[in-house]
């Protein structure tokens, strides 16, 4: 495994887990995690199936906790501080680090407009312009407004599969959070929509902290400036992605990015 | 596993080692004749042509299986190296190809004093070397043998410049001699420049490591 303990840039990171470890049960699905997320970049995590990956990025907004029977131990550090210990109120932690998942989830009985609006809602905010404001600014940054200024009365699953994945990702916007965790947010759309989305990463970097969970390998390397490889639970590299996909250091990452096993 | 990948890469690979045996042939065909005095530029003409079709077609193939399969790693190190060696390769055949037309069209090294069609043999000896080197360590992908280029490089850039030097110096060469050795020891010495590329591109096929041999 390549440790990145040594790197100076280590402690600085926006998010990173320190001997991370997590378990369904009796089974344990990462082991000793030592990874670093990037503030304003996209981080890629790439593994066959059953590898650890959304077991790890649900770690790092504390959604693996509530699966029942599900556990962890170590620490996860955002700007420096475990999320894990017992001071911090897990829903903050879930607000800070907004999370799309692989099937775009509208709430379906809601319109497009409450869709984006439903978490700045619950935490108070009442209609009105600002609310106005904010679901507008979230549709634009997800690319989105153009397409459903007119029809924003609609149902959030009016629309087509694409733009319901980017309505979802305005969703999480708009609670502007720090970190926007993806959980194979293109699995589920044709390769239009996926470009969109893809772009749509990419932009979002400017403002945020991306962490994309992929199979699709070519799609870690045209969005992500770091890719993390994993395997049976355990990190085997993490490296800028150019290095990883033109010159990777395991022999199980160059087996696995150029289809050898998997 | 085989991948549908890997049967492009071996097809691929055969081309471009299929062009390696005739950018030697043509190399040693080329030098040899303009050392013993032969025309060759007929037959070293066609197979330089051969080279440069070749070229195209490693080109359109390695294209193709970017397309399809969008390869990363040392896949894409191996079909990156070897457009690269192609266009090498072909550059064998060019300049063996102006060697035998500068002794077609330039007249025979028997005119010229003694040491010089002596001087260029052993030069051109040293090159055929180099590219052998290089093929040769293309097709086993072996490093060490790649690396070994690099002093004899050295030794054909050396003779380069002495040979340069002794025309200037000692020679009371013809100007006819003069010329058509100058040019030909210049081929030679980019034809060797060639070789270290190729021995480069093994190095990176083999390691990922970009080093540079010259």
């Amino acid at each position: 495994m390549i440790s990145i303990n040594d790197s100076s840039e280590f402690e600085s990171m926006k998010m990173r887990s320190v001997g991370l470890n997590a378990w369904f049960g009796a089974k344990q699905a990462l082991k000793d995690i030592n990874v670093a997320v990037k503030a304003n970049a996209v981080t890629a995590i790439i593994g066959p199936s059953g590898c650890g990956k959304s077991t790890l990025i649900r770690c790092f907004n504390r959604m693996h906790e509530l699966v029942p029977g599900a556990k962890t131990s170590g620490q996860v550090l955002l700007d420096g501080k475990d999320i894990y210990s017992g001071d911090i109120d897990p829903v903050m932690i879930r607000r800070r680090v907004g999370m799309v998942f692989q099937k775009p989830n509208p709430f379906p009985t809601m319109s497009i407009y409450d869709n984006v609006a439903a978490g700045l809602k619950l935490t108070g905010m009442k209609k009105g312009k600002n609310l106005d404001e904010v679901v507008r600014r979230s549709l634009e940054q997800a690319t989105l407004w153009e397409e459903v200024k007119n029809d924003l009365n609609n149902p959030g699953t009016s629309i087509s599969g694409g733009q319901q994945q980017r309505l979802c990702i305005a969703r999480a916007i708009a609670l502007q959070p720090e970190v926007i965790l993806m959980d194979e947010p293109c699995s589920a759309l044709d390769p239009i929509a996926t470009a969109r989305i893809e772009e749509l990463v990419v932009q979002l970097k400017n403002q945020y902290t991306v962490v994309i969970v992929t199979h699709n390998m070519q799609q870690a390397a045209r969005v992500s400036d770091f890719t993390a490889f994993m395997y049976l639970g355990r990190l085997i590299e993490f490296g800028d992605t150019s290095s990883v996909f033109e010159n990777p250091r395991s022999e199980l990452t160059e087996k696995y990015i150029t289809g050898k096993f998997g | 596993m085989h991948r549908l990948l890997d049967t492009g890469l071996e097809q691929l690979t055969t081309m471009v080692h299929k062009m390696g045996e005739v950018a030697e042939k043509t190399l040693a065909t080329s030098i040899g004749g303009f050392v013993k005095g032969r025309d060759t530029s007929e037959g070293v003409h066609e197979l330089s042509e051969m080279l440069v079709s070749m070229t195209v077609e490693v080109e359109e193939k390695a294209f193709g299986l970017i397309a399809k399969y969008q390869p990363v790693a040392s896949d894409l190190r191996i079909i990156n190296s070897y457009m690269k060696v192609a266009y090498d390769f072909e550059r064998y055949g060019r300049y063996a190809w102006d060697i035998s037309f500068i002794s077609k069209r330039m007249g025979k090294l028997e005119n010229c004093e003694e040491w010089i069609p002596q001087y260029i043999g052993d030069m051109g000896e040293k090159v055929l070397q180099m590219v052998k080197i290089s093929i040769n360590s293309l097709k086993s992908l072996d490093t060490e043998l790649a690396k070994s280029v690099t002093k004899t490089e050295q030794e054909v850039d050396d003779m380069y410049f002495q040979y340069l030097g002794k025309l200037v110096e000692q020679s009371g060469a013809t100007n006819q001699c003069t010329i058509s050795s100058i040019l030909v020891v210049r081929y030679l010495e980019r034809i060797a420049d060639h070789a270290t590329y190729v021995a480069e591109a093994v190095v990176y096929i083999a390691t990922g490591q970009k080093i540079t041999l010259r």
